[in-house]
């Protein structure tokens, strides 16, 4: 393989990781409430400015910056499914698909959030968190990457796996399987469903934040960053919409297509990529690229 | 309720069309300008409330139609020198084709599925208005001369006014008989229940093919419309921000029914106005307010504004 | 008998005075009305806001010195988000409502369009506020004034001269945006350069959410060019130095234009790395470095008006199309009419002692400023490169 195209693959692993954890945030939501969370990209929005304030103003240590925004941001999202969620649901009119309604919610949360985040006169210049990790940049054969690189790819991996063992080992993890696949005969076991809904929505949008601090030093943040949740979409997609490995996967492809495709099509189609993608797959194989079957539809 | 709206319902556009013939006599240009725009997403409204609200399809692709619209009614015209009378239709009968082509595969994917294949289509449209720019003129945008119409000349508010009066009236007679016709019986049985609508013999992808390409066929006249009292388009007018503007709009005037959004087309039509006379000094508020009242909306009204009024007559 | 003369003296007064004021609505014996306008909240709030702060702030000190000829300016100010639709109704509120003598605003360039065809119609001037408006003042027609730091053309011509004249590029690289004004930068850059005889070996585009620059960036290096010039945004900006510094090009100097650098010294922060910047210029169309001397007493002036805002670094982009409003009233003298307010303004050329050039207009000229300095950064301190980097009006049309 070329150094070019060597380097346009790591680069693209690394940025598709990013969009990784973003699509995983989403599933989450998907899984636990059958919506689309348009205010996706506004919560890792929101991470990486609440990191960034802890960090500057509160005078917090890096490392206590990620439980702090977490927390923050898991309130939000826990209430934003207590309040606001489980109302539209509940007034549910029959015969008239709650998703549009629900949607419109996530959207009207997405306006609120970057709303209240622009009042704030500092958020008028493009800002940049430190990175977690900095130093001299690392050569792999022809391949440069930075420090924050990997920090990113390794933070992707390990929060990966917490998920894995969070849903495979704990209580709460598989409750929260258990009434994704059935929320009525998790009821019936005995599984506070209501509850559940809102640590889903809660662990969805700290996962969201994180990514925002992991991302920050990288991708710069802005109150309108949040169109990344675009990119979130398509990597989702390409994973199967409700496989939480398929994720990381399809963000990591999309991350290396759009680099590809920038070089060897053209810059101005990258932005195309993810559209694209999202059309084709759907299309050609709905369930993803990673899954064998055809996806279970929930009763 | 089989067959055509009676007549009593069609007296009540009576009203627009007098409107439409008075309203540019006594009013300013400004408020000819919003009352032409909000008569312009009123019938980009009833057409994604057909495809929504009438065949529970939920698509986000709309405003890719309206832009193909927009830009095939002023390319025909400025290009080709087709009149606006020809170009209208023929743009329209685009959008309705494309419509269909996007709404066979898309008749295969359902809820969030069939959202996200939407939104790409719509995002990818976008892009091709503004990347195609020897055609669509790209990002600096497409100026559109003034149309005339049988020898009236378009293209100011006062004079597009009535015209746009009597196409919104038109679109408005169309949905009545639509929505009332056998297709439009379909189309709500599949919303109910797609299991029981095959049981009953209705042919449910054909259905929902012909609803999208209708629905379609409703943003392509909105486009041709824009065309009456704009002079300018650009591709950011067919971006994410006007699709959630026009879901919001029949959500909050209530999904499948005339009235509904029309009520919704008027008030968050005009809100961006509102806000901005009311709040002065608090600018900067006005995205976290839209978004409260986004909030608010699907929150205390599950049914809309209309679902609420009709109920409070229907316990009276 | 007195009576009766003096009521006839007033009726011949208002038959005389009558027409001019029949024609003009917006402008009394004491008042001038003036219709201003930018974005104010949204996305691009930062880019207009204190633009249109500074030429409120320009017209407050106008009235303060006894108005122009007797009248004071009224400023009726709305906030048009930059949105072409909006826009309009902005513009036609103004006219059409408020009834204002001139409309003065625009950030942005396809609002700026989105209007042209109105105030054309309507007769009445349109004197932009920031934006660079190159599809509003190319070509030109008699109601629309603008372009007052400059179009994108003079950016991208400006960049070309100074990376093939003072940067000896024989192989020049431009990344731009793929929206109006990177269309604009790179035609422009692309006509100047090979007319001055260098080669432009690469011309990326890229969308102004990207949110990874590898591809274009190793397009570029491949290309081997000897300057690299990006017309980015601030976001996308920041990601192109980051890169260039990560891929260690820095014997290849890079060129940024103003909208990616509002604030230099943010940008150095963002980027991190200044040994990324040892090698890196930027283009301004002020005459001075933003904090610099010769920009001191307008910040002082802002402080004075609005000790609570911080500015953004557009907010001397504002000054000079105020001051064209208020020296062409002043040039067409008592007896102002829309019709010979356009006139006057054909004829102005001053040093608004804000921007690098002067501001001039002509019959067949709409676009105000034709002029860059650029400067060298390396993250803590500015140097003035020497020379003015001039757009003939020509290039890239």
């Amino acid at each position: 393989m070329s150094p070019l195209l060597l380097q346009g693959v790591a680069s693209g692993i690394v940025t598709g990781c990013v969009y990784a954890l973003i699509a995983l945030s989403l599933v989450i939501v998907y899984k636990s409430s059958d919506v689309i969370n348009f205010a996706g990209g506004e919560m890792v929005m929101l991470g990486g400015y609440l990191g960034m304030f802890a960090l500057l103003w509160l005078g917090l240590p890096y490392i206590l910056i990620f439980p702090f925004a977490a927390l923050v941001i898991f309130v939000i999202g826990a209430l934003f499914d207590r309040v606001v969620l489980t109302r539209v649901v509940g007034r549910a009119v029959p015969g008239q698909s709650i998703l549009v309604a629900m949607i419109i919610g996530t959207v009207g949360l997405s306006y609120v959030l970057k709303g209240a985040v622009r009042v704030i006169p500092y958020t008028e210049e493009v800002r940049r968190l430190p990175p977690f990790s900095s130093g001299a940049p690392i050569f792999i054969g022809p391949v440069v990457l930075q420090h924050q690189d990997i920090a990113i790819v390794v933070a992707a991996v390990a929060i990966m796996a917490a998920l894995w063992a969070f849903f495979s080992f704990t209580l709460i993890g598989k409750a929260l399987r258990a009434t994704s696949q059935n929320p009525r005969a998790a009821a019936l076991v005995g599984i506070p469903v209501r509850l559940m809904s809102m640590t889903a929505w809660g662990l969805a949008a700290a996962l969201a934040g994180v990514a925002g601090i992991l991302l920050a030093p990288k991708l710069l943040i802005t109150p309108d960053m949040g169109v990344i949740v675009i990119l979130a979409l398509a990597a989702a997609i390409i994973g199967g919409f409700v496989s939480l490995p398929g994720c990381v996967a399809g963000g990591i492809v999309l991350g290396v297509v759009q680099n590809l495709i920038g070089l060897y099509v053209s810059s101005r189609a990258i932005s195309l990529a993810p559209f694209l993608v999202i059309m084709i797959v759907l299309l050609l194989r709905p369930q993803g690229l990673f899954a064998g079957k055809a996806v279970a539809k929930k009763v | 309720m089989y067959g055509a709206p009676p007549l009593s319902r069609l007296a009540l556009l009576a009203p627009l069309l007098i409107a439409g013939f008075v309203l540019p006599l006594l009013l300013p240009q400004y408020f000819l300008y919003l009352g032409n725009f909000l008569m312009m997403f009123a019938v980009l409204a009833l057409g994604l409330d057909l495809l929504l609200g009438w065949a529970g399809q939920f698509a986000f692709a709309h405003i890719a139609f309206f832009g193909i619209g927009t830009y095939a009614t002023a390319l025909l015209q400025i290009r080709l020198g087709v009149p606006f009378v020809i170009g209208m239709p023929l743009a329209a009968l685009l959008a309705g084709l494309i419509g269909l082509a996007i709404g066979f595969p898309a008749t295969r994917l359902r809820t969030v599925y069939l959202a996200l294949a939407t939104f790409a289509f719509a995002e990818a449209a976008q892009w091709v208005f503004n990347a195609w720019d020897k055609v669509t003129g790209g990002p600096d945008g497409l100026r559109i001369a003034a149309p005339s119409i049988f020898g009236y000349r378009v293209g100011t508010d006062p004079t597009a006014f009535p015209v746009l009066a009597i196409i919104l009236a038109l679109m408005i007679v169309a949905t009545m008989y639509l929505t009332t016709s056998k297709l439009g019986r379909a189309m709500c049985a599949i919303r109910e229940s797609e299991h029981v609508a095959s049981a009953s013999g209705i042919d449910v992808r054909a259905t929902k093919a012909w609803a999208f390409a209708i629905s379609a066929m409703y943003a392509g006249v909105a486009g041709g419309m824009y065309t009456l009292f704009q002079s300018f388009v650009n591709p950011d007018t067919f971006g994410f921000g006007q699709i959630v503007l026009l879901l919001s709009m029949i959500v909050v005037g209530g999904l499948g029914s005339i009235p509904g959004a029309l009520i919704g087309v008027a008030l968050l039509g005009l809100l961006p106005e509102v806000m901005r006379t009311t709040m002065r000094g608090l600018l900067i508020w006005q995205e976290l307010v839209y978004g409260l009242i986004l909030i608010g909306a699907v929150m205390f009204m599950p049914r809309g504004i209309w679902g609420f009024i009709a109920g409070r007559r229907g316990s009276r | 008998m007195l009576i009766r003369t003096t009521l006839f003296a007033a009726a011949l007064a208002a038959v005389l005075s009558a027409p001019a004021r029949a024609a003009d609505p917006g402008i009394t014996d004491s008042e001038i009305t003036i219709g201003l306008f930018a974005p104010m909240s949204g996305p691009l709030a930062a880019f207009g806001l204190d633009a249109l702060q500074a030429a409120k702030m320009w017209y407050e000190e106008t009235n303060k010195k006894g108005g122009i000829h007797g009248r004071k300016i009224k400023v009726i100010v709305e906030d048009d988000k930059c949105v072409p639709n909006e826009a309009v109704a902005v513009v036609k509120k103004f006219i059409t409502v408020d009834k204002t003598f001139i409309v003065h605003g625009g950030s942005c360039t396809p609002a700026a369009v989105a209007a042209q065809e109105f105030v054309t119609r309507e007769k009445v001037p349109h004197v932009m506020l920031n934006a660079s408006g190159d599809g509003a003042v190319i070509p030109p027609t008699r109601y629309v004034f603008g372009a007052f730091a400059g179009t994108q053309r003079t950016v991208g011509a400006s960049l070309a001269e100074f990376a093939v004249k003072e940067l000896k590029g024989k192989r020049v690289a431009i990344i731009a945006h793929d929206d109006d004004f990177g269309v604009a930068n790179s035609t422009t850059f692309k006509a100047v350069a090979t007319a001055l005889g260098a080669q432009v070996v690469a011309a990326e585009l890229i969308s102004p959410r990207v949110t990874d620059v590898t591809a274009p960036l190793l397009t570029i290096r491949a290309s081997n060019p000897d300057v690299i010039v990006s017309t980015a945004y601030p976001a996308p900006a920041v990601l192109i130095g980051q890169k260039y510094g990560e891929f260690a090009m820095m014997k290849t100097p890079l060129v940024q234009a103003i909208q990616g650098i509002p604030v230099p010294s943010v940008y150095a922060k963002n980027v991190g790395n200044d040994a990324a910047l040892a090698n890196f210029y930027y283009g301004s169309p002020l005459n001075d470095l933003t904090e610099g001397p010769k920009q001191q007493k307008w910040l002082a002036l802002y402080k004075q008006y609005y000790p609570d805002r911080q500015p953004s670094g557009f907010m001397t982009y504002g000054l000079p199309s105020a001051m064209a409003v208020t020296r062409a009233l002043e040039k067409a003298g008592k007896n102002v009419t829309r019709e010979n307010f356009i006139d006057a303004m054909e004829t102005l050329n001053f040093e608004s002692e804000v921007i690098a050039g002067p501001t001039a207009f002509a019959k067949d000229r709409r676009d105000g400023a034709r002029s860059s300095i650029f400067v060298k950064f390396d993250g803590k301190t500015h140097t003035l490169m020497p020379g003015v980097y001039t757009w003939d009006g020509k290039a890239g049309m």
